[in-house]
């Protein structure tokens, strides 16, 4: 095969070269067909009266001009879900970092302890594991029961509004090993030397945690908190399994929001606006966070 | 030997008469149907059995799957050549009845209707259109109000007679003032929406929700309804609606009140009799009566058929199909064959067979009795969507929290239930 100097474009590809394509098909099948296609879909069907096994009927900005000014659901179901970011992201975060440290250290039997904690995390997203939260949580279940042996007053953890959406952010929290997993790679570059540097200076624990530990890694922290924003912003499965949503529609974020009116009432046109606008308000929220990364990440190259 | 012989000869030697005599009447007529194994078994041995007694009757039957069948029937409908016995869905046979003359009137054949309960096959739903019984029903489904005898038993309270609303309040006062463990009615949001509301307001009303797309009910009836779901959590007939959080939908099932036998009863459906009773089986049941507001014009309480069994107008020999209706619905052996492959039987004498033969459980029975007699109007078309459920959901569940009064949750359910209409 004739090889083209470095830098020098070739204008024809040989036979050989179009054979990566058939090594890149399953790819580019898959983000086609599962990715691209519904993409756009899903935003031209925003814009119509669409109701599944329906005609599709052109109706612009109907959908969304209904869900900013009509649908009540959604404003309530939008503040609910941010109020669900607010529980899980910072928490899981503290809680996954404050672990990584904890397990950032030479003891013996180390990565067993590492594994026990990594475990909820491969439960994630599954309906086992919210059916089993429920099932804990509900009244006479395993957490009410351990309260009332204690002598402490029991609750109605899930038909509570105060309780449900604490309950299920619980759940997230638990689940914070593969965060845990990437602070404690992070904790294990950050060099030894800045902190022998700050013990010689007779820096206290914290000074060195926020002036050398947080730092350094920033970039991390930055990584997941935005993976994590998404990801929560998104969360489907624990509040319908759960809670359905409620009490009084306490639980209802925009998944099942959405999940309710695309599969439940078949609007599909409608529920592609709702995803289009929590989409949106995703992208915002990430924009925002990249943003302030300025202020906060460092970078040891720069 | 030779005597066998001779008489299987003069037999055959007859029935070749026999057929000789009647070979121009030779009749063969087409059935169709959809369904699972079980019923295509026992549907064919039916035939069989009518085929052996009318032996110049040759019934051909075609049968499935439910995919498509209603698609091909409207084309076969149109163009003349559906089967002369016909399976629908009673959804779906409106449209076809609004759309032609498609059907014969069986009241115009020889067809036992006695063995029918009246009330049941004139409702629109079971087969009736404008005076004419244009499809039989094939089975009930419908309410249950199954009552756990030994809890009842316990607390002091009898259901078995005739049930009020009313009454039903009160005995639920009493049942918990007796043991503050039992509560009358196993319920959550769901079971009250679709067995109480509905039904205080369809009675309330004398109709439906929502009358030809417009909507009927009114602040008032939803008012009525809400204030009886405010009235069970505050005198505590149902467990508190915390409580119930943890089983939605149908996990009312897997209550564990249910399961350790804390409840006298559930308003619940008759395919759901069994698992019921499935989750608590030491316990004796009993079906109770479903409570009506006295001169209500409806009943509410809908039970309807999951199929209705048509002769279409296509249908050269309708009194030869007529004949097989009759067979089918009214001869002891059909209804022993059949037994409740079409779901619980519409007619009283083939539930006693199910019963008696094992193939319905006496409380499924009595329940299906219960339904048949009571009749109603099942939910219209919109109303029973789940857009409109969802906004009774919400309604009985802010009235069940305290969050709004009856009055406020009525007008803004009215509120919301008028944007659907078309």
């Amino acid at each position: 095969m004739m090889r083209s100097a470095p830098g020098v474009r070739t204008r024809h590809y040989t036979k050989r070269d179009y054979q990566a394509f058939l090594y890149l098909l399953p790819w580019l099948i898959g983000i086609l067909v599962l990715q691209l296609y519904p993409f756009i879909a899903s935003l031209v069907y925003s814009f119509h009266d669409y109701v599944i096994g329906g005609k599709m009927e052109f109706n612009g900005l109907e959908n969304y001009i209904r869900l900013w000014t009509r649908d009540r659901n959604f404003w309530k179901s939008l503040r609910i879900t941010l109020v669900f970011g607010v529980y899980t992201v910072p928490f899981k975060l503290i809680l996954a970092l404050a672990v990584a440290m904890f397990l950032n250290r030479n003891i013996k039997g180390i990565n067993l302890i590492r594994t026990l904690y990594y475990i909820p995390s491969l439960f994630g997203g599954s309906v086992a594991i919210a059916i089993l939260w429920r099932l804990m949580f509900m009244d006479g279940g395993l957490v009410n029961t351990l309260l009332q042996t204690l002598g402490l007053p029991t609750q109605h953890f899930l038909g509570s509004k105060q309780w449900a959406l604490k309950v299920i952010s619980l759940l997230e929290v638990w689940q914070f090993g593969s965060s845990m997993v990437m602070f404690l790679a992070a904790l294990k570059n950050v060099p030894a030397s800045l902190y022998e540097a700050a013990d010689i200076d007779g820096a206290g624990w914290w000074s060195k945690f926020f002036k050398i530990t947080v730092p350094q890694i920033s970039p991390i922290i930055f990584f997941t908190l935005i993976n994590q924003t998404i990801q929560q912003l998104q969360n489907f499965t624990s509040p319908s399994v759960i809670t359905n949503g409620g009490p009084m529609k306490n639980t209802y974020v925009l998944g099942l929001f959405l999940y309710e009116e695309g599969f439940g009432n078949f609007k599909m046109g409608y529920a592609s606006a709702i995803s289009w606008l929590q989409f949106l308000v995703i992208l915002a929220l990430t924009l925002i966070i990249f943003g302030t990364s300025k202020l906060w990440v460092h970078y040891a190259d720069e | 030997m030779k005597k066998i012989l001779s008489l299987v000869l003069a037999l055959s030697m007859m029935l070749s008469l026999c057929s000789f005599a009647m070979a121009e009447e030779q009749i063969t007529l087409r059935f169709s149907w959809w369904g699972g194994d079980a019923r295509h078994e026992a549907t064919l041995k039916v035939i069989e059995q009518f085929e052996a007694l009318y032996p110049n009757v040759t019934i051909e039957a075609e049968y499935g799957g439910n995919d498509g069948y209603h698609d091909k029937l409207a084309t076969n409908l149109a163009s003349g050549t559906a089967a002369d016995i016909v399976q629908i869905d009673p959804e779906v046979f409106p449209t076809y009845v609004a759309n032609g003359d498609y059907f014969y009137n069986l009241d115009e054949y020889e067809i036992d209707m006695s063995v029918f309960d009246e009330a049941y096959i004139h409702q629109r739903i079971n087969g009736y259109y404008d005076g004419k019984q244009l499809g039989l029903p094939t089975g009930i489904a419908g309410p249950a109000f199954l009552i756990n005898k030994d809890v009842a038993d316990k607390v002091g309270v009898d259901l078995s007679g005739e049930i009020t609303w009313e009454g039903l309040l009160e005995m639920g006062k009493a049942a918990h003032e007796a043991d503050p463990e039992v509560y009358l009615l196993c319920a959550n949001k769901e079971y009250l929406v679709n067995l109480i509301v509905f039904n205080i307001v369809k009675q309330q009303a004398g109709s439906t929700v929502f009358v030809d797309g417009k909507l009927v009910a009114t602040e008032e009836h939803f008012t009525t309804a809400y204030e009886y779901v405010k009235a069970l959590f505050d005198n505590n007939v149902v467990a508190p609606i915390e409580y119930m959080a943890a089983y939605q939908g149908d996990a009312v099932q897997s209550d564990a009140n249910w399961l350790a036998g804390k409840y006298v009863g559930t308003m619940t459906y008759i395919s759901t009799v069994d698992v019921m009773v499935a989750g608590n089986p030491n316990a004796s049941y009993y079906p109770a009566n479903l409570p009506v507001y006295e001169g209500a014009t409806e009943g509410g309480w809908a039970s309807n058929t999951p199929q209705v069994l048509t002769i279409p107008k296509s249908c050269k020999h309708p009194e030869m199909a007529a004949a097989f209706l009759n067979y089918f619905y009214a001869n002891e052996t059909a209804m022993e064959t059949l037994g409740a492959v079409r779901s619980v039987p519409p007619q009283a004498k083939a539930r006693e067979i199910c019963a008696a033969n094992g193939s319905l459980t006496k409380v499924v029975s009595d329940s299906a009795n219960i339904a048949a007699a009571i009749g109603g109007t099942p939910n219209d078309k919109i109303s029973s969507t789940n857009e409109s459920k969802n906004i009774l959901f919400d309604a009985v569940e802010l009235v069940a929290y305290g969050e709004m009064t009856p009055a406020e949750a009525a007008a803004d359910t009215i509120d919301q239930l008028k944007e659907l209409e078309v």
